[in-house]
């Protein structure tokens, strides 16, 4: 069980591993434009491996398969230790750490308002994911279960609308999140 | 108007390297020990980057120069957006590969009493060329600093003698979805259409650009001919361009076309017109390190001096 979690842990960290050989000049550095590079590689991260651990629901209600259903926690923190550092990044290197240009930075620009949202909602489940809380964490899974699909569409939404175009990647991200809400809603009917 | 300023130079800027590309080389020669001698800038720079374009004849133009820091040829030929080439910025470097920007002709036509089609030589040869140093403001709030070279567009669009009709210059771009994969999907409706008025295109900061660094643009920079309009957004600067239309109504633009909500037809640089998803009150200048505070972004992106003259009529917040 543990070294599973290791491993869950060691394999997630891969791409952030691979940011800090880019920012010390590895193969090719992080490009002319660094910060970009930080803030899109960790929200991209972030929201691929949260698909991941909502994905882990429907897996473990139509298999046998114990992974599915034991690691949702150590997978779903690792795609909230990403929206961190995404936060972190945006917050501390591309504003400076500056609060009142953060504000209004945010304000001014509905995409960030929607990922805040997101990022809000992981921060709460991340907290009561602690051991101390446990008890209380099982008891509320079904509402801890919908902050989480409230965090993967205000993320996908984030997304979607930072961008000039239509970007492929951010449709297969909405058909993904969508079908997996579907999915989610027909077991949870099953279940009734 | 005089604003062609004549001094033959002896060495051409690309021959002086950057202070930051000189300490980078001395860094990468201590740690790789060995670099092939004969030419150790080919050699930091893939060939995509086209370093090994032709070189031009130029004079520098420095009063419409900026004094600014320059961006490094390896900034401006890695990061931009040219959607003919991909979404990513840095698809236009990668993917840029297999275009022909030679033959090249450029077909002048409509409102104007000498049109017909251009070979791009001739183009060059019929002009001094300059170069410009200008600032470049994305629509997406980054912004660099860029040697052009090139000729301006008002000497250009003079040749041609446009009449009392020519209220605007349309631009469009080439449409070879077999040497641009960004064409082989409608990302933006093919082939790029842009647009200014008469007195925009004939304004002496307006520039058509068919160099960069002292040589021959590279693809993914707009080869071989260019638009350079310093005081508006990015892609109003239509690359690859193969016509010129002198026009008697408004251009129908690609970005304005796409959203017209979000790029206006000016699109002039304006702190205080926000995109409706982000803000355009500052800006992150490409190449000032990861850890530097963005910079507040100028109204006609500092050149309200030479253009507002052009707009004192109209709204900007609604003529954004």
């Amino acid at each position: 069980m543990k070294n599973t979690i290791r491993l869950i842990i060691f394999i997630s960290l891969i791409p952030f591993f691979d940011l800090i050989l880019k920012a010390q000049g590895v193969y090719g550095g992080l490009g002319a434009n660094p910060i970009e590079t930080i803030i899109h590689t960790t929200g991209d991260w972030g929201l691929r491996i949260l698909i991941v651990t909502l994905l882990l629901t429907p897996l473990g209600y139509y298999s046998d398969i114990a992974f599915f259903r034991q690691f949702s926690k150590p997978i779903g923190l690792m795609a909230f230790f990403y929206s961190l550092v995404h936060f972190l990044s945006y917050a501390i290197i591309d504003q400076s750490g500056d609060i009142k240009i953060i504000i209004v930075d945010i304000i001014e620009t509905p995409y960030l308002i929607v990922g805040w949202g997101g990022f809000l909602c992981l921060l709460f489940v991340g907290i009561a994911s602690h051991k101390r809380l446990q008890h209380w964490f099982n008891k509320n899974r079904p509402t801890i279960s919908g902050i989480v699909y409230t965090a993967a569409v205000l993320a996908v939404w984030h997304y979607f609308w930072q961008a000039k175009t239509v970007e492929i990647e951010a449709v297969i991200y909405i058909v993904t999140v969508c079908i997996l809400m579907l999915w989610r809603l027909k077991i949870t009917t099953a279940k009734k | 108007m005089t604003f062609l300023i004549k001094n033959k130079k002896q060495i051409k800027s690309f021959e002086i390297t950057p202070e930051k590309t000189y300490l980078n080389r001395r860094n990468l020669i201590k740690s790789v020990g060995i670099l092939s001698a004969s030419s150790p800038l080919t050699s930091l720079l893939a060939d995509n980057h086209e370093i090994n374009k032709a070189s031009l004849a130029f004079t520098k133009n420095s009063e419409f120069s900026t004094r600014e820091t320059v961006n490094s040829f390896e900034e401006i030929t890695t990061y931009n957006n040219f959607y003919e080439f991909g979404l990513g910025k840095s698809d236009p470097y990668r993917y840029s590969g297999n275009f022909k920007p030679k033959p090249w002709t450029v077909l002048v036509t409509g409102e104007a009493e000498k049109t017909g089609t251009l070979a791009y030589e001739d183009i060059v040869a019929s002009h001094q060329l300059e170069e410009r140093i200008y600032r470049l403001r994305c629509v997406e709030a980054w912004s660099m600093v860029i040697p052009w070279v090139g000729i301006s567009l008002m000497d250009f669009i003079k040749k041609f003698q446009p009449n009392s009709k020519a209220k605007y210059v349309a631009f469009e771009s080439v449409f070879r979805p077999s040497e641009m994969p960004g064409q082989k999907r409608r990302i933006l409706d093919w082939p790029y259409i842009e647009g200014l008025t008469i007195e925009e295109a004939t304004h002496p900061l307006a520039f058509l650009a068919v160099g960069l660094y002292g040589r021959e643009l590279a693809n993914q920079n707009g080869a071989p001919i260019r638009l350079v309009i310093p005081w508006k957004y990015g892609f109003k600067s239509i690359k690859s361009i193969v016509k010129i239309s002198f026009k008697e109504r408004r251009p129908k633009t690609t970005w304005n076309l796409a959203a017209p909500n979000e790029y206006g037809f000016y699109a002039n640089v304006n702190p205080t017109v926000n995109h409706p998803r982000w803000s355009q009150a500052r800006e992150r200048r490409i190449g000032s390190g990861l850890f530097s505070a963005k910079q507040p972004t100028l109204m006609f992106n500092g050149y309200a001096e030479e253009v507002a003259d052009l707009y004192r009529t109209i709204d900007l917040n609604k003529n954004f």
